[in-house]
């Protein structure tokens, strides 16, 4: 157990456990809050791994702006920071042999694979190497992406319209 | 490597579909006749779509540093995708101005979502199916609930949103484990690993996630939650789109993908998943539409149990079986589009008419009406000469070829029951009296769509054959 793992686990931990709250929490303000962390931990894995473009981002986009957007949304809206939640449990059953099918399946192929462990070699900044293969390699893919936001962006407008 | 010219004749599809969205918003922004212009401007850019793809059928090629094919069966799908979603947007120009205000990002939407599932079937890529399918869905959760003042329309647009956002979360962690395995997102090299690689319990845990994933969009049993709620919320036109573009995008995302698993070559590892997931799905859809009384619930329910024939036809795991699953496929679109496009042209203001009740005595009122509706379901049921009995014959065979003749079995014990709800309708519109006092005024468009989409049934059941052996001949 190095310093490396260390600050694996540290992350993980922090993703999992501030992600089961957001979910169990009753006050809608809490659940957004700890949203927070839950972005912030993917974050931290994201650099770990050497991704430091979209480690970035993820702060930027998610913790920076979404996640502000998300705050502003619940408390300009009238009286539903004093909603409870309604969280309960329906379909017990079904749902627990789904989750107890999902997570053997998960476990058998974690513990059955032979794990590559590789020497952690400096990272090198990647932003250069995404921008050439956003325009050659997967150039379709990010004009798609374009069109895929000006369409979330028109739906989004057509459901809030009069 | 081909010329840039070539290239660009071979994606015309995908160009003219791409370009006439943008077209149409702007025709929209400017245009105060725009509800008159723009149901037709669609309906050309599809035609001209679809027939193009016709046109180029043989000039296969893999273009954009091999993100995207065309040509061969891909051009199939683009066709069957272009005509139905032509059929649909026929039908739409009078039931739309039913349903409620109009609304322009209707023609809008239809054409993104065509775009994105032409987008899944041409795919070589992982990037592509995700893009594609987020492209389809995100246009079917706005369309599903374009009628904001509706409360059973609002309900549809967020089941199906929160339910297609978690089906898309699955397959995300699927392709991210294929990823993983294979080092690799194009599809190509997925093929050529596939068989080194399916002793890998990492490799086979991927691509189940990715086949749930996607048995949430075709419908099939455990994944079925939505699709009535979601059919019978929105409005009729758009839930027609649904349940035949929506169902074949997602199989031909499968087919591409793991088509190596279905050419024979390979042995088929996902067999037992796809045969008991088929086998629930046939039945459970068959029986419990026979309880229903709402006609759109009734064929959400039919829909899930075609997801189950058509799931036979990959579980055979030849190519005769995926041959057989792409007629299906354009098969049940024409058919299951008639089926809606009827029940569009029934319904009243404010959802009237849906029950079954109101089909009883039809035949004396509106003869032609009944006449098609008869045709449609006796194609539903699997009843010759019909393009419904030669879809379930091609994968009821492809089974009994991979020696899976009780699979074949359960699926004609199967439609042996759906006849039962199917020809209940036909018998209530001839042999009873009417119960309630419909009065409809039956639009002039939306019956054209309704004929021309049982010709196109007609004449598939005519010569299958002809189109078996074109879809064969192209996926070897």
């Amino acid at each position: 157990m190095n310093i490396y793992d260390i600050v694996f686990y540290l992350f993980a931990a922090i993703t999992v456990l501030s992600a089961f709250f957001v979910v169990t929490t009753r006050n809608i303000v809490y659940s957004a809050y700890y949203l927070l962390f839950t972005f912030f931990g993917v974050a931290g894995i994201y650099v770990l791994l050497g991704a430091d473009f979209i480690a970035m981002v993820q702060l930027i986009v998610y913790v920076g702006g979404i996640l502000i957007l998300i705050l502003f949304g619940v408390m300009l809206t009238n009286k539903i920071t004093s909603v409870e939640i309604k969280t309960g449990s329906v379909q017990v059953v079904p749902a627990a042999v789904g989750v107890a099918l999902l997570a053997g399946i998960l476990m058998a192929s974690m513990v059955d694979t032979k794990w590559r462990s590789v020497e952690t070699a400096m990272p090198s900044a990647t932003t250069q190497g995404i921008g050439m293969l956003l325009i050659q390699q997967y150039a379709i893919v990010f004009e798609l992406l374009g069109i895929l936001l000006l369409i979330a962006l028109i739906g989004a407008a057509s459901m809030a319209r009069k | 490597m081909l010329n840039n010219f070539q290239e660009f004749y071979n994606i015309i599809p995908i160009l003219l579909i791409g370009a006439g969205f943008l077209i149409s918003l702007l025709i929209e922004m400017y245009f105060k006749k725009s509800d008159v212009i723009l149901p037709w401007f669609t309906i050309l850019i599809f035609l001209a779509a679809g027939f193009h793809a016709l046109y180029a059928v043989n000039s296969v090629s893999v273009i954009f540093q091999n993100m995207l094919a065309t040509g061969g069966i891909v051009n199939i799908f683009y066709i069957i995708f272009t005509f139905g979603a032509a059929i649909v947007a026929l039908l739409s120009i009078d039931y739309i101005k039913k349903y409620g205000t109009y609304f322009g990002e209707y023609y809008i939407l239809l054409q993104t979502s065509i775009l994105g599932m032409m987008l899944m079937a041409g795919a070589k890529d992982l990037f592509m199916i995700f893009l594609g399918l987020e492209l389809m869905s995100v246009s079917f959760y706005s369309l599903a609930g374009l009628n904001r003042k509706r409360l059973k329309a609002n309900e549809a647009s967020l089941k199906y949103f929160l339910l297609g956002a978690f089906a898309t979360g699955f397959i995300v962690y699927g392709i991210a484990l294929i990823y993983g395995t294979v080092h690799s997102t194009s599809i190509d090299m997925i093929a050529s690993r596939f068989y080194e690689l399916s002793s890998d319990k990492l490799f086979i845990a991927g691509i189940l996630l990715f086949l749930i994933g996607f048995s949430f969009k075709i419908a099939a049993f455990p994944f079925h939650m939505w699709v009535p709620d979601v059919y019978e919320g929105s409005p009729t036109t758009i839930a027609g789109l649904f349940s035949t573009g929506g169902k074949a995008a997602a199989f031909s995302a499968i087919i591409v993908t793991l088509g190596v698993l279905f050419t024979g070559r390979i042995g088929n590892i996902l067999m037992p998943y796809l045969a008991v997931i088929s086998v629930l799905s046939m039945f459970y859809g068959s029986i419990v539409a026979i309880s229903q009384d709402n006609i759109k619930r009734m064929l959400a329910y039919s829909s899930i149990s075609h997801a189950g024939y058509l799931l036979i036809g990959l579980a055979a795991g030849n190519s005769f079986g995926v041959a057989g699953v792409i007629f299906y496929l354009a098969s049940y679109t024409f058919m299951n589009l008639g089926a809606f496009g009827i029940v569009a042209l029934i319904e009243g203001k404010d959802e009237s008419n849906l029950t079954l009740k109101s089909f009883s005595g039809l035949a004396s009122r509106y003869p032609l009406l009944a006449a098609l509706f008869s045709i449609i379901m006796f194609s539903l049921a699997g009843i010759p000469p019909f393009a419904g009995f030669f879809g379930k014959y091609y994968v009821f065979i492809a089974a009994i070829k991979s020696n899976l003749t009780w699979l074949a079995i359960l699926g004609v014990l199967s439609s042996v029951i759906s006849v039962y709800f199917y020809l209940r309708i036909v018998v209530l519109m001839y042999f009873k009296d009417a119960e309630t006092d419909l009065k409809i005024d039956v639009s002039k468009t939306g019956l054209a769509a309704v004929i021309i989409s049982v010709l196109l049934v007609i004449i598939i059941g005519i010569a299958p054959g002809t189109i078996i052996d074109l879809i064969a001949f192209f996926f070897k």
